[in-house]
């Protein structure tokens, strides 16, 4: 089999083309090819081990595909270019945050790894813009979920990036919590901001999105442009979608 | 190479800074270092063998144990919350952060270290302060060899669910020459020997330091790659 590359497009923010992942026997991503533009928003669903996280690995160089080709801001994700990863910003399962540190210390100890100028007063704005100013000095382990949540998007913002990955930045949030995360998740995404975000959750992954994608077993079951999709008739959509590739 | 530096300088200063406010890296080394030798004070009889001849021996021993805690709980710490995932997403050299966490538990080693030599003294009775700028420099050139090979071994077990078990099963084996060396060594200082005597020992342990750093500036691409 050839690999063909696909040509650098200035316009596209991520272009994948047929991404395959083996974790031993297993096939986690079985050909997944899209492109995202630039600006663009996109929500990703799928049922439990569809290989959402795996992809959300691979684009942001943290594994590598076993085959096929992705590039991220132009950049080939299997040369993990340090440019490449000055553009990504990545929420995850995980906070990546120190518990023993404060938010200040963390976000600025992760400002100066990705090599922003002035990280004090860049930690600081970002930690203001998540509302935690007034407890940017308290020990991280006495955080609650929201407020580790809210700090892990400072987190992934601090050094600006134009291609923001989340995975599942709902899970574990109390109502009020994830209407703040919107409103966030709304400010930043802007023209030059391009999102990728998982979610089990229809209405908030329906809600603000540009494009709509549906995984199941590794493979894209369905792509489609937001403003083509009935939000009302998305679940028995979903389901369909899930049942017809669980056969296949 | 500024910014690398600069890199390097936050890992080592965010682990200083999680040190200062939890102190159980430090506590934990020391007391394990201190009972080390309290076991062997207890089944040595002092009266009998020469204090010169088996105290280089335990120092050694408790040095190495405390030290294998030591990078264990700095992986842990790095685990945590998927911290060292977050670390790989940045534009870091991977060096530098095997650097960083080189540098912060040779630190850690060396400042549990400087406690532990007074107590040795006092319970071996022997005599460390007429030896005392020999004896640091071979107690640095056994821990700079012991840190580069054991944050090396400890990142590599860090994927490992059997990590406590792995790192010591790796790193044992591997420190012998240096271990040997340094008890060596500082038999002979203690004995009132100059360190220019011994060169082919200096230069075994010396060697061993080098072959460490390097090797782990060789592959710890692909180490911290899953
Ligand atoms: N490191 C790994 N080793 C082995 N198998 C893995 C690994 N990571 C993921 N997998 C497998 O790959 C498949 C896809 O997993 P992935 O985490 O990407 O799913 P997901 O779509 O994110 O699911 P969820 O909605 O539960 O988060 C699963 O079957 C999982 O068991
Ligand atoms: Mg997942």
């Amino acid at each position: 089999m050839t690999e063909s590359k696909p040509s650098p497009n200035p316009g596209q923010a991520i272009q994948v083309q047929g991404i395959r992942k083996h974790f031993g026997h297993l096939e986690a991503l079985r050909g997944v090819d899209f492109e995202l533009r630039k600006g663009e928003f996109l929500s990703l669903f799928g049922p439990n081990g569809a290989g959402k996280t795996t992809l959300i690995g691979i684009l942001s160089a943290l594994s590598r595909p076993s085959s096929g080709t992705a590039l991220v801001a132009g950049y080939d994700v299997k040369e993990a270019d340090p440019a490449m990863r000055r553009e990504i910003g990545v929420i995850s399962h995980a906070s990546f945050l120190y518990a023993d540190l404060s938010p200040l210390e963390n976000i600025r100890f992760f400002a100066t790894m990705y090599g922003v100028e002035s990280a004090e007063e860049r930690a600081i704005a970002v930690i203001d813009e998540v509302g935690l100013k007034p407890r940017m000095h308290d020990r991280v382990r006495t955080f609650s979920r929201g407020m580790l949540q809210r700090l892990s998007i400072a987190r992934a913002i601090v050094h600006n990036p134009s291609i923001l990955f989340l995975d599942e930045p709902y899970t574990g949030l109390d109502q009020h919590a994830s209407g703040i995360l919107k409103e966030q998740l709304q400010a930043l995404h802007t023209d030059q901001r391009t999102i990728l975000m998982t979610t089990h959750d229809f209405s908030r992954g329906l809600d603000m999105c540009d494009r709509v994608a549906i995984m199941v077993r590794g493979k894209l079951a369905l792509w489609e442009s937001a403003d083509q999709l009935d939000p009302a008739g998305f679940e028995r959509l979903y389901l369909e979608k899930v049942a017809q590739a669980g056969r296949g | 190479m500024n910014t690398y530096l600069s890199q390097v300088k936050a890992i080592v200063w965010k682990d200083f800074v999680t040190e200062l406010k939890t102190r159980e890296l430090f506590s934990s080394m020391f007391v394990f270092a201190i009972l080390v030798m309290l076991i062997f004070i207890f089944s040595i009889n002092l009266s009998i063998v020469d204090a010169n001849q088996v105290g280089p021996g335990v120092l050694w021993v408790a040095i190495l144990f405390a030290g294998t805690l030591g990078l264990n709980r700095s992986f842990t710490l790095e685990k945590e919350n998927g911290c060292l995932q977050g670390l790989m997403l940045a534009p870091v050299d991977r060096s530098a952060i095997y650097f960083g966490k080189m540098l912060s538990n040779l630190a850690f080693l060396l400042i549990m270290e400087a406690f532990l030599l007074p107590v040795f003294m006092i319970f071996f009775n022997v005599d460390l302060v007429s030896h005392l700028t020999p004896l640091l420099a071979v107690v640095f050139m056994g821990t700079l060899g012991f840190s580069a090979l054991g944050t090396l071994l400890s990142s590599l077990s860090s994927n490992l669910k059997t990590r406590e078990i792995m790192l010591p099963i790796l790193l044992y084996p591997l420190i012998v020459p240096i271990a040997i060396g340094s008890v060596r060594l500082t038999g002979q200082v203690l004995d009132g020997k100059s360190l220019a005597d011994m060169m082919n020992w200096v230069g075994l342990i010396l060697c061993f330091d080098i072959i460490f750093i390097s090797a782990s500036i060789m592959t710890i691409d692909h180490i911290l790659e899953e």
